[in-house]
């Protein structure tokens, strides 16, 4: 069980950390780990519609692409994605610009900071899976 | 000689001795003697009853019955004139005298006679004299005449019009009275001197006078002129005082408003003109020489030698715009901003201000105006300008830098509350609390890092406050530089051309410029291509506008500038993800080089090389406030 999911960061410990912590909470054993945005795009952009993530953790701060390039480059693909992966920003940024920006994308279901907490973490599963998932989960972190 | 008695004057009618008669008081004659009636050459019963007017000339009726009025007033009268005879007129002189019966006037009487050769004369210096009163009544300035008595005394002997107008004499007063009785010290003793130089020299005596009269202060110029008689003898003083009140107020005023106008003009610094269309010639103030130094080979100078100092980038706008406002307008002001050549060479910036004055039909005369120098104005405006500029992009920096630093800062803290979190949760020993521990360590070494790196950027800003350029050796820093990544260079079989003049100064900072140098260099080795050699080459080159240019060039990777844009010299921007870089170089690189007023700009070609531009102006830190 477990949701296909993609993570995307340039920071290796980054990705090591968010990786254990989904793990550890049985959030999936399907986890991709990018350490480039654009390495991630093609990737995605070659899955099937059933191949396709459910869940994409993107980090905003990266070299080359950054995050905000990354989901300009996935609007020609909106529809083909909305209601069949859920993006959320995993950002070590307080920034209020940065939630802001976000609401501009309704491909982004949420913003989280980093690090993911597991109360955070069961949140998604009980938003993804409502008929799986805990049914007593806290608030999910949908969209602030 | 007054008649009371009928009878004596019956007799002295009969007697033949004088040419008497008798009138009523309308005239007419009631009496007349028998050398009378001869006198008239009629017989004397044919006179009586008939008015005497009748046998006078028309002309004069007007003062005979003036007199014969004058007579029954009570008044000694007397005409002389013409009297008509028949077929002849005859100059007669006839007295008039009040005719009195019971002490009351009933008519008047008279004794006539011809005038003698001898009188007529006479008569004609009388009647000029009359004429010359009329005159001297007529005309507004005071006129008066002196008789010169012996013991320096003056009478006056005629008074005019004015003459009672303005000294509030009564019309009766003052003929025949000494000066001293009518002129109050302390004019008295300066006329009285004035009218004995007169005397004295023969000559006519001008002086200018002020006085207080009853109707008002009078600036007056006095002339009196000596009179003689026929011996030489200076007889009389003709004096006329000329009224130079309303003139002197007049050049008062003008001479008050010149004064404030030259005042004006010495206060402003303006070099004002006057522009005469019709001539196509410009009038100079003198402020043009002092504020622009140019010499005036001629004042006016032709309008085509003020647009030729015009700045040729201006000129269309100012001096076109000039023309076209006067004469294809009807505006009258007109105002521009321009540069304008010194006479050493120099430009400076004017505030011009005209007027322009126009005709009946619109047709521009002349243009009256002020150049006005603002050099000062504008060059207060440049460095505020370029302050605002300056803080502005100070501001956007620091928000950047903040922003930056808050990201970069938090990154490292998130993967170590992370890694404490997998800790908590970790058998002790597993792989995962070995790693995590590891990793907790290296995101505590990345936190200390950015503070390290936030504590090195803030000291490049807290050293520019009270900053004191000193001239840096380029080559000498550049050298030292290069030892510092000798070894670097060496492992990987680099090799560095430098060409720098050894004599090259320039004003800046030692330590900024080694910065520079160094991690320049070092980013050139990190970033150098795998399938060559490294090659870097450094030069330095100064243009005739003392513009200096360093240039450090090398054959490395390059990148996409397209991609990186203005991102290349941001703080923690990296484009080579597989390179351990804190992206903190060339950050330091630029802000070194804005620190020391100069501008860096990056020039790259993905698989070719990179190629860093620095540009200094050797009077750069002038130019920019500090």
């Amino acid at each position: 069980m477990g949701m296909k999911t993609y993570l995307i960061d340039d920071d290796k410990l980054g990705i090591y950390l968010t990786e254990q912590l989904l793990r550890a909470e049985g959030f999936s054993n399907s986890i991709s780990s990018f350490e480039s945005a654009r390495e991630a795009l093609d990737k995605l952009l070659g899955e099937k519609a059933d191949t396709t993530p459910q869940v994409i953790f993107l980090d905003l701060n990266m070299p080359l692409m950054d995050g905000w390039q990354f989901l300009e480059a996935l609007q020609p693909y909106r529809e083909r994605l909305l209601g069949h992966c859920s993006i959320y920003i995993l950002t070590s940024s307080l920034a209020l610009a940065d939630l802001e920006k976000s609401r501009h994308y309704d491909l982004v279901t949420g913003l989280i900071h980093k690090p993911i907490d597991s109360g955070e973490i069961r949140a998604i599963q009980a938003q993804l899976q409502p008929t799986t998932g805990p049914s007593s989960g806290p608030a999910a972190p949908s969209r602030p | 000689m007054n008649l009371s008695d009928d009878s004596a004057s019956s007799k002295l009618f009969l007697n033949d001795t004088a040419a008497f008669f008798a009138l009523s008081p309308h005239g007419k004659i009631r009496q007349a003697s028998p050398l009378f009636a001869r006198l008239l050459s009629r017989e004397a019963a044919s006179l009586l009853g008939r008015n005497l007017s009748e046998y006078l000339p028309a002309p004069d009726l007007g003062r005979w019955q003036q007199l014969v009025s004058l007579a029954m007033a009570g008044e000694v009268v007397r005409y002389e004139g013409p009297v008509l005879l028949p077929g002849k007129v005859a100059e007669c002189r006839i007295t008039l005298f009040p005719l009195l019966a019971d002490s009351q006037i009933t008519g008047v009487y008279g004794v006539a006679s011809h005038l003698s050769e001898r009188d007529l004369p006479t008569r004609a210096v009388l009647a000029r004299e009359q004429q010359m009163s009329v005159i001297f009544d007529t005309i507004s300035d005071v006129t008066f005449v002196l008789q010169v008595e012996p013991g320096e005394q003056y009478r006056f002997v005629f008074t005019n019009l004015a003459f009672h107008k303005i000294t509030g004499l009564p019309l009766g007063r003052g003929v025949g009275s000494f000066v001293q009785d009518i002129i109050p010290e302390p004019s008295l003793t300066l006329v009285r001197s004035k009218y004995a130089e007169a005397v004295r020299t023969r000559q006519p005596v001008v002086w200018q006078e002020t006085t207080d009269y009853p109707t008002g202060r009078l600036i007056g110029e006095i002339t009196i002129t000596p009179v003689f008689n026929e011996a030489g003898e200076c007889c009389q003083l003709v004096g006329i005082v000329h009224d130079l009140t309303r003139q002197k107020r007049i050049e008062e005023d003008l001479r008050v408003s010149n004064e404030r106008f030259q005042y004006a003009i010495k206060a402003t610094t303006d070099a004002l003109y006057d522009w005469d269309m019709a001539t196509d010639m410009l009038y100079w103030g003198e402020g043009y020489e002092t504020l622009f130094g140019h010499r005036l080979r001629q004042n006016p100078e032709l309008f085509s030698q003020w647009a030729e100092h015009v700045l040729p980038a201006d000129a269309q706008r100012v001096v076109g715009g000039l023309r076209y406002l006067a004469y294809e307008t009807t505006q009258w002001h007109w105002q521009e901003e321009y540069r304008f050549q010194r006479a050493d060479g120099s430009w400076a910036w004017v505030y011009d201000r005209g007027y322009i004055v126009r005709d009946e039909q619109d047709r521009p005369l002349r243009m009256i105006g002020a150049m006005q120098d603002i050099s000062e104005r504008r060059a207060a405006q440049e460095r505020q300008r370029l302050l605002g500029e300056r803080l502005s992009r100070q501001n956007a920096d620091l928000q950047q830098f903040t922003y930056i630093v808050s990201h970069n800062l938090r990154a490292p803290l998130a993967n170590a509350l992370g890694f404490a979190q997998l800790l908590e949760r970790a058998a002790p020993g597993s792989d995962i609390f070995n790693n995590s521990l590891q990793n907790l360590h290296t995101s505590l070494r990345q936190l200390d890092g950015v503070l390290t790196d936030v504590n090195t950027i803030l000291s490049v800003r807290d050293q520019q406050e009270g900053y004191r350029p000193e001239l840096v050796p380029l080559a000498t820093v550049c050298a030292e530089a290069l030892q510092g990544v000798k070894q670097l260079l060496e492992s990987c079989g680099g090799q560095v051309h430098v060409a720098i003049a050894d004599e090259l100064r320039l004003p800046g900072r030692r330590a900024y410029f080694h910065s520079i140098f160094h991690n320049l260099l070092s980013n050139a080795i990190k970033y150098r291509a795998d399938d060559r050699p490294l090659r870097v080459d450094i030069e330095a080159t100064t243009d005739a506008a003392q513009f200096t240019t360093i240039t450090v060039r090398d054959n490395g990777r390059g990148f996409d500038l397209a991609t990186a844009g203005d991102n290349v010299f941001q703080l923690y921007r990296r484009f080579h993800p597989d390179q351990d870089g804190r992206g903190i170089g060339l950050f330091l690189v630029k802000a070194h080089v804005e620190s020391m007023g100069g501008r860096v700009s990056v020039e790259s070609q993905e698989g070719v090389g990179t190629q860093f531009l620095v540009y200094f102006s050797s009077y750069g830190h002038e130019n920019l406030p500090d």
